[in-house]
């Protein structure tokens, strides 16, 4: 892994293969939005080819990744800010509504738009290690490296927005 | 200790129930943890609650990414591999996909100074033929060839600045970086870009770019000013870095704005007013 850094720009081919899924995954549910997403694929691969120095070696290189595509994202939602667009939701609902739907899809799509309401609803934080945890499959340990902080915390943070999005859930229970 | 001896609340065995579902609980706790829901109705609606919010999450599926974002990406890498100067490898095909410009004005931009170089090439040629071939002649060759391909870069440049694709943003910018000295037209294209790009990269690499430039007070002035305008924390450091380093100290005063700016990040202002010491001090 440590090629990468010594000038050589052939494994960046290779780690765009292997990692370009995960990372549009990360964006996509941070942002509810896939063609930002893709733009901040684009960016955060930008970025790891300008700053390869600043990879150590030390820790994993995924956590190196995810260090870099947080400031992506930070970015992102800081220049969204000022252009004052909201947060995807609208366009989510009507990307997913579109087409023809059978009951079993529509209740779906329901759901999903239900829980991106939610999710929206949720702390940046918050909602950032449910993203991490649940859709990129990081353990406990794994979001702590990329953090910079405790498991233990993590530990706190994941249980927290798991309870606020159980509430959230049995809410919306209620109202069906 | 005896396991089984082992009793925990329902607030931790709640704890617990998550980590279980996600796989990490240990399987001494997984024992003690199974031996409380067992007997504990409560913590059974618990883990089914915990079960339907994790299949909600699931429903929020990824999409696929368009096919464009790979080739986007390796045309990237070739814009870097060409900045580097790095030699690409023989990279088998299959590994680094297909490379193709994804729109076609560059290609045609591509093609079109071709021929216009060609045609300038055969004017010139006949030009010489037709008289003595001096040298004076050659070196007269040689300086309307450079001119006609600064122009054309220039063009080029200036064309590609204008377009939508982020990434055709870059190749311009890089492009700019090629011309032997920028007139008033590219500076202010690049300041611009400067400014106003909606890509925090094509705004780093456009600082870059207009590095080579800082000779200009045109340039000096527009980078001042670019302070006030910068939304981007990256841009901002790198800015601030950048007046040190020229030793900018007209800078100050746009520096003490940018520290006044709503929500400006800890990590900017700490450089920020690094900055403003070092500026101030000499
Ligand atoms: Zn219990």
């Amino acid at each position: 892994m440590l090629r990468v850094k010594e000038g050589d720009l052939y494994p960046m081919g290779l780690l765009f293969k292997r990692y370009h899924r995960e990372l549009f995954g990360f964006f996509y549910h941070m942002s509810g939005n896939p063609d930002a997403s893709e733009d901040m694929v684009q960016t955060a691969f930008y970025r790891m080819i300008k700053y390869r120095n600043s990879f150590t070696g030390h820790g994993a290189f995924r956590s190196w990744m995810y260090q870099l595509a947080r400031n992506v994202l930070l970015d992102h939602v800081e220049h969204n800010k000022r252009s004052a667009r909201q947060h995807n939701v609208e366009d989510y609902a009507e990307r997913i509504g579109g087409g023809t739907l059978a009951d079993e899809l529509l209740q779906k799509t329901e759901q999903a738009t239900q829980l991106r309401n939610a999710l929206a609803r949720l702390s940046e934080a918050h909602r950032e290690v449910l993203v991490m945890s649940e859709y990129q499959d990081l353990k406990y340990k794994e979001i702590a490296e990329i953090l910079n902080v405790t498991e233990g915390a993590i530990k706190t943070r994941y249980h927290r927005a798991m309870n606020e999005l159980k509430t959230i859930y049995l809410k919306n229970e209620d109202e069906r | 200790m005896k396991m089984n001896d082992k009793h925990i609340s329902c607030e931790q065995a709640k704890e617990w129930l998550t980590d279980a579902l996600k796989g990490e609980l240990s399987s001494e706790d997984q024992t003690v943890l199974d031996a409380h829901v067992v007997q504990c109705p409560e913590c059974q609606r618990e883990l089914a609650l915990t079960r339907d919010v994790r299949n909600w999450l699931q429903t929020d599926e990824t999409p696929e990414p368009s096919s464009g974002m790979e080739s986007r990406f390796y045309n990237m890498l070739t814009i870097a591999e060409q900045e580097n100067n790095v030699q690409t490898p023989n990279v088998p095909p299959e590994q680094v996909g297909p490379f193709h410009f994804t729109r076609k004005p560059m290609v045609w931009m591509q093609v079109a100074a071709t021929i216009l170089l060609l045609g300038v090439g055969v004017i010139a040629g006949y030009w010489l033929r037709s008289r003595k071939a001096g040298d004076e002649l050659a070196q007269q060759k040689i300086d309307i060839m450079a001119v006609q391909m600064q122009e054309m870069r220039q063009m080029m440049m200036l064309s590609l600045l204008d377009n939508s694709s982020a990434v055709e943003r870059l190749q311009a910018v890089s492009l700019s970086t090629e011309l032997d000295k920028a007139d008033g037209k590219v500076i202010e294209a690049l300041l611009t870009t400067l400014n106003y790009d909606t890509n925090t990269n094509v705004r780093l690499a456009t600082l870059e770019a207009l590095i080579r430039y800082t000779d200009e007070p045109q340039v000096r002035e527009g980078l001042i000013a670019s302070l006030a305008l910068q939304d981007s924390p990256m841009v901002q450091m790198a800015l601030a870095d950048l007046m040190v380093k020229l030793q900018e100290k007209r800078s100050v005063k746009a520096l003490r704005q940018l520290l006044r700016q709503k929500g400006i990040r800890k990590t900017v202002k700490t450089k920020v007013e690094q900055s403003i010491i070092q500026l101030s001090s000499v």
